[in-house]
């Protein structure tokens, strides 16, 4: 049986996180949502999710500023990121981040989470 | 009853803005500002400068700016094109407000921090009433400004040719184009007066005032004027080596075509040809050489035999001639200075509202994909529920467009409040009601508390509606930020001694920082991220304006904000149509009770 993957949302819109929970949760991954930098970073910490999906433009924190913070912790546990931002921060799309740009659609959104997912799966496996 | 609720310590809302900046007058990036809030801050082409320029003339890391002791200072980093201050190229200069720092193309204009002698000034100095000072003084002389002009009018005992008289017609000369340049932001008609001021005062024939074109760096002839006596259409013809020698030197120089050489006989070449006598002097501004002023004068061969004076230009004249240059000149950087500024504040301006507004409408499409994706796969998974979900969504942005493009109407549009009578207590009602929901999803707490004691009185219910919702929409989002449980109270209050009415929203939020108090009414800047519009309270404070009341902000910090929308309250007249009691016979339909 594969293990259930987990999926953390750092969006401040709630529309967002709701979407995007209830498409990965009919698919059977399990979702924890953050709507500030902190927050998402403790849960971050905390729980060891797959795969970050973070909106870049959070409160109290400048994009530029909220990247390295999440590419950071990101590299130290070994999960993937996948930022959404209206601007491409420095760095991202190499390693462990990637980036879509804003206003995006939710399908290859979806799409690119699954893959990520899988790619995991793959590596989790060979490992 | 008045003072329901004991008024919070407010912060002075007229305080000055301290943070020092960099705006941008010309160049590329003009209209920006770049606040400089930290000890080094980078100026460059490069995308790791703070101070950002887009400019190719500019280096990759150009010059740095650095704090010292309550202000800034510019150090040029060794850049190819150098860094100029005020004109000057520097290595480091102190930053003063005012300064001109060049850069490549791009020029920018140095604002520095609030001075503290400031605030030491405003409790230094009062204004009070003589019963509060025992002050007994009174008025025993009195004088118009206009009475000051004629601080330098002769005086019967002054001999006319006296150096005291000729003392004090400078004077008078140098004050009236002081006033004339202080009269006017339009360039033209400021050198015409001074052309006038000059022919009013020394004999001259000819006269022009040249400005230096700023985009092609050549001297553009702008006021031409002639002695009547002289032929209008006569050409002025100026030489290129006065010219040249004038502004290269940047000194005023006093000529005449007399032949001074030995060689010639001096006498008889006057005779035949005259003397023309010319003075030409450098516009100096604060900065920079702007243009200059030259007049001349001929004195036909006729004259020199009739005994007319021939020297009618002294030196005397070429010294006030550069006095008077150099008002002038102050008077032209002055307006254009002025203008690029409201040029380039314009076009921040501009900018700004369309970044804010595209990132609202970014954001609300962004909710309204999220919905139809849900839509979308509710429908192909026949999933009622998820359509229902996705629907939900699509409504709620929606609204939100509604919202933002109501607000934008109410904005930008010049409209007269439509004043019925009504009820204050009925609308904030509505309020109420209708934010209940949207409280109740932020778990916050709102109150109502109506003072019964308001009557029917005369305003614009749907203006007030709209004022009120969007300050309890701002409140909600504020209590919800508390870390205690999360509460608004909205509260009215007649005031029949001060013919005032209130309304009073109190949220026990995190309360608004000291700096952000005087930009919560700018249009465009929201403090509440993604959430608001940034138009809410502009549009709010619009509305009570065109009513003739006002907005008041009380705020402490970790406690809480309080906003009062005050308005004056206004009684229906005897109109019986208008009458307190009986219902609403209006135009419009009566708003249900």
């Amino acid at each position: 049986m594969r293990p259930q993957r987990s999926v953390l949302i750092v969006d401040r819109s709630e529309d967002s996180q709701e979407v995007l929970r209830t498409v990965l949760e009919r698919r059977g991954w399990r979702t924890l949502a953050a709507r500030r930098a902190e927050e998402g970073l403790e849960m971050a910490r905390r729980y060891q999710p797959d795969l970050i999906v973070l909106d870049l433009e959070l409160e109290e924190c400048p994009p530029e500023d909220v990247y390295p913070r999440f590419e950071r912790q990101a590299s130290a546990s070994g999960h993937h990121l996948i930022a959404l931002g209206t601007v491409r921060p420095r760095g991202a799309g190499h390693g462990h981040g990637q980036f879509v740009a804003k206003p995006y659609h939710y399908g290859p959104l979806v799409r690119r989470i699954e893959q990520m997912l899988e790619q995991r799966s793959v590596v989790a496996r060979a490992g | 009853m008045c003072g329901l609720a004991p008024p919070r310590p407010s912060h002075s809302v007229w305080e000055p803005l301290t943070v020092p900046s960099l705006f941008v007058i010309r160049g590329n990036d003009q209209g920006t500002r770049f606040e400089l809030n930290e000890p080094t801050i980078g100026l460059g082409r490069d995308s790791s400068n703070r101070v950002q320029l887009h400019d190719t003339e500019v280096s990759r890391r150009h010059a740095e700016i650095r704090r010292v002791d309550g202000g800034y200072a510019i150090a040029d980093l060794e850049s190819s094109n150098g860094t100029y201050v005020n004109g000057q190229r520097i290595r480091l200069h102190r930053l003063r407000s005012g300064d001109r720092v060049q850069v490549g193309r791009t020029l920018m204009l140095y604002t520095g921090p609030a001075e503290e002698g400031l605030t030491d000034v405003r409790q230094q100095v009062d204004i009070a009433s003589p019963q509060q000072t025992g002050d007994r003084s009174r008025i025993i002389h009195s004088i118009t400004g206009e009475e000051g002009s004629r601080i330098f009018d002769f005086e019967a005992e002054v001999p006319q040719n006296s150096w005291l008289a000729r003392a004090r017609s400078n004077l008078q000369i140098m004050y009236r184009t002081a006033l004339a340049v202080s009269h006017t932001l339009d360039i033209d008609q400021l050198l015409q007066r001074i052309m006038e001021l000059i022919f009013e005062w020394v004999d001259a024939d000819r006269g022009c005032i040249m400005l230096i074109d700023p985009k092609t760096q050549k001297l553009e002839p702008q006021v031409r004027h002639v002695r009547r006596s002289t032929r209008a259409d006569e050409k002025i013809t100026v030489s290129q080596t006065i010219v040249d020698y004038v502004m290269e030197r940047n000194e005023g120089v006093l000529t005449s075509d007399a032949r001074q050489d030995d060689r010639w006989d001096a006498a008889a070449s006057i005779l035949q040809m005259g003397i023309r006598e010319a003075i030409c002097v450098p516009m100096q501004g604060r900065y920079d050489v702007v243009g200059l002023i030259y007049i001349d004068t001929f004195t036909t061969p006729q004259d020199i035999i009739h005994n007319v004076r021939a020297n009618k230009f002294t030196q005397d004249h070429l010294k006030l001639m550069i006095a008077i240059a150099h008002q002038a000149a102050l008077a032209v950087e002055d307006t254009r200075y002025y203008s690029a500024m409201v040029h380039a504040e314009r076009l921040a301006a501009v900018g700004q509202t369309i970044a804010t507004l595209s990132h609202h409408i970014k954001n609300i499409l962004q909710g309204i994909r999220g919905g139809s994706y849900l839509i979308e796969m509710g429908l192909a998974d026949h999933d009622e529920s998820l359509v229902a979900k996705g629907w939900k969504i699509v409504e709620k942005n929606q609204n939100k467009i509604s919202t933002l493009v109501m607000d934008m109407l109410t904005f930008s549009k010049e409209r007269e409040p439509e004043l019925v009578p009504a009820d204050l207590n009925q609308v904030t009602a509505d309020v109420i009601e209708l934010m209940q929901a949207r409280a109740e999803e932020l778990d916050v707490e709102l109150h109502w508390h109506p003072d019964p004691a308001i009557p029917t009185l005369v305003f614009d219910p749907e203006g007030v509606h709209r004022a009120v919702l969007n300050v309890v929409t701002n409140a909600l989002d504020a209590a919800a930020e508390s870390p205690e449980r999360g509460r608004v109270e909205v509260t009215t209050e007649m005031c029949a001694g001060e013919g005032r009415v209130r309304v009073m929203v109190d949220d026990n939020g995190p309360g608004i920082p000291k700096d952000q108090i005087d930009k919560l009414f700018s249009p465009f800047v929201s403090s509440k991220g993604g959430r608001g519009t940034g138009l809410g309270l502009p549009v709010s404070k619009k509305i009570i304006g065109e009513h003739g009341g006002q907005i008041l902000v009380e705020s402490e910090p970790n406690q809480g904000s309080r906003f009062t929308l005050e308005l004056p309250a206004m009684m229906p007249d005897n109109d019986p149509s208008a009458q307190t009691d009986g219902p609403v016979q209006d135009d419009r339909p009566a708003r249900a009770d």
